[in-house]
């Protein structure tokens, strides 16, 4: 059993990003008893959903899902409509209210557009948990900008200790970036060549982290995982950027080399030869 | 669902498979369909369909070169078993055609051919120049030059692996061009495919594709080789460094655009401040927290 999820798992990993909801579904199909696990382990590009008492757009994610309806953080009400549908205590949806209005500032000063949404739920043994959802698209204006797409998904967990509170964070995020080039040949640099093409470059990643924060108020919950958020998308962003894609470039250069290998070949034994006179 | 239909996914999933990783995604289908006999009859088209589209490389029997696996690399059907020429393919360069195996990407059965007598000149010399081209810039390439068959234009297709899966990642660089020499053009397309996934699952698809004028008036095989390979080396050469400099582009620019590095006023947030001291107030009312 578990032999066929870590199976799943793997061809994930190896599978491409930009695919992740269409592979999903296809082995959901295949083996639906493993549904649930599958979707709990696999992040999937977020959905924006529109609330229809504020027309604010919200994202949806199995956190504030129940059954085909999905909760709205800004007017806590389901879509479609649920009478029953499950809700934060009313201490939490406070916090939940108040998460909201700092993540947005946070989302307005790093995304500059995009959609956040924060989602609380309260844990058995008295503690509660989150999810941090940020979403920006870029739409080009014509074919030959470049589009791109970045999703963030923080799950925290939260427990009390005292003036204390213990955080188990879980970051993924999941980026896309898309270049599109055509040259008809005609313009001034051209060189009469008609070329086109595109560069895609995608990538998912997961991170985690456990910290302890001190605790003043229920407000500190807020104000510590901001900042264990923060810190961690900062990581990320600069680890997929220079890491990752850095690393992507580099083996294209493995495969093919700008310089004559044959030239710097030949120079080589040239030198080697000059060594050989100079000791003789 | 029915055989046929996971068979079909299973089909789906080996095609989207990164460059040298075709074993492990197949183990993964196997684990996860868990039909052993269905899926080694059922998954051979798919299989098939990868090898040629990836140009995957055989060891030509009895040389000691590789030859590419691809579609302009099919052996001409033959009439007494078409079946199995569908898996027959030519190495030019030792006039040698052999069966490929699909699944253990092994060449067997090995039988030389004699080749076109008038378009056997020309593509020797394509066939020369492209392996000193590849030389010169490929660290493990290998290169093939087909002639089209009843047509005097020629395919050169060029491959380059590396897979490094200790260290989580692969490549492939392909690259495929046809030389037509009654129409003066040069057409071609560069396909580019990198897989890092050390602790995640980064992927880069580039495509390129190029139409180039070839200089008119007819001249000996030689010239007109390298100077069709001299064109192509021109082409790789500046698409390389423009695809450097669209990783540029994409970390200055589109990245930035997503999601900025640092807040316009290059610090961190204050989150008490985002907090808000109204809001923050309001809050500390419920002093006893969650836990209590």
């Amino acid at each position: 059993m578990t032999d066929t999820v870590d199976s799943m798992l793997d061809l994930m990993r190896r599978l491409p990003p930009t695919r992740t909801e269409e592979n999903v579904a296809a082995l959901v199909d295949i083996c639906p008893e493993y549904a649930d696990d599958l979707l709990g382990s696999v992040d999937q590009p977020l959905k924006l959903k529109t609330d229809r008492a504020t027309g604010r757009e919200y994202l949806v994610c199995d956190y504030n899902r129940d059954g085909d309806c999905h909760r709205s953080p800004w007017s806590n009400e389901y879509d479609p409509p649920l009478v029953d549908g499950t809700v934060p205590t009313p201490r939490l949806r406070k916090l939940e209210i108040a998460a909201n209005e700092a993540f947005d500032t946070y989302r307005e000063m790093y995304y500059e557009g995009g959609v956040s949404s924060v989602y609380l739920w309260d844990l058995d043994d008295g503690g509660f948990a989150g999810v941090v959802l940020l979403k920006k698209t870029m739409t080009p204006a014509t074919p030959n900008e470049p589009s791109g797409s970045w999703d963030s998904i923080h799950v925290f967990e939260t427990a009390e200790r005292g003036r204390q509170a213990h955080y188990k964070l879980t970051s993924t995020i999941m980026l896309h970036l898309v270049n599109r080039r055509s040259d008809n040949g005609e313009g001034a640099k051209s060189d009469g060549r008609k070329r086109d093409g595109e560069v895609s470059l995608s990538g998912s990643m997961t991170r985690q982290t456990e910290q302890d924060w001190p605790l003043q108020d229920a407000s500190s919950h807020i104000t510590n995982t901001g900042r264990m958020i923060e810190e961690m998308e900062i990581k990320m962003r600069n680890l997929l950027q220079e890491v990752y894609f850095g690393k992507t470039r580099d083996i294209v250069y493995d495969l093919r080399s700008v310089e004559d290998l044959e030239r710097a070949r030949r120079q080589r034994d040239l030198q080697k030869e000059l060594v050989g006179f100079i000791k003789r | 669902m029915d055989s046929s239909e996971r068979i079909q996914i299973a089909s789906n999933f080996l095609l989207q498979s990164p460059p040298g990783e075709i074993n492990d995604v197949l183990n993964d289908v196997r684990v996860i369909i868990s039909d052993d006999e269905s899926l080694q009859e059922g998954v051979l088209p798919a299989l098939r369909e990868y090898n040629l589209a990836q140009f995957i490389v055989a060891d030509v029997p009895g040389t000691k070169h590789q030859s590419i696996v691809s579609t302009a690399a099919r052996a001409p059907p033959s009439e007494s078993d078409s079946e199995a020429s569908k898996d027959r393919f030519l190495d030019p360069r030792s006039k040698t055609s052999f069966a490929f195996d699909h699944i253990t990407l092994e060449a067997s059965d090995p039988q030389t051919y004699e080749p076109d007598a008038e378009s056997e000149p020309l593509r020797g010399a394509l066939e020369t120049s492209t392996l000193s081209y590849l030389a010169a810039h490929y660290l493990e390439g290998v290169g093939c030059v087909y002639a089209v068959p009843d047509s005097p234009d020629m395919v050169i297709q060029i491959v380059a692996n590396k897979y490094n899966p200790t260290n989580y990642w692969s490549g492939r660089w392909r690259s495929e061009y046809k030389v037509a020499v009654q129409a003066g053009t040069l057409s071609g397309r560069i396909l580019a495919n990198v897989h890092y996934y050390e602790q995640g699952n980064v992927q880069l698809a580039s495509e390129h594709n190029v139409e180039i004028t070839l200089p008119t008036g007819s001249r000996p095989p030689a010239d007109l080789a390298s100077k069709v390979l001299a064109l192509i080396a021109d082409e790789e050469g500046k698409y390389q460094t423009s695809l450097n400099d669209t990783y540029q582009e994409m970390g200055e620019k589109t990245f930035k655009a997503l999601r900025r590095a640092l807040p316009l006023t290059r610090q961190k947030i204050d989150w008490d401040k985002v907090l808000g001291y109204k809001l923050g107030a309001e809050l500390a009312s419920n002093k006893a927290g969650f836990a209590s």
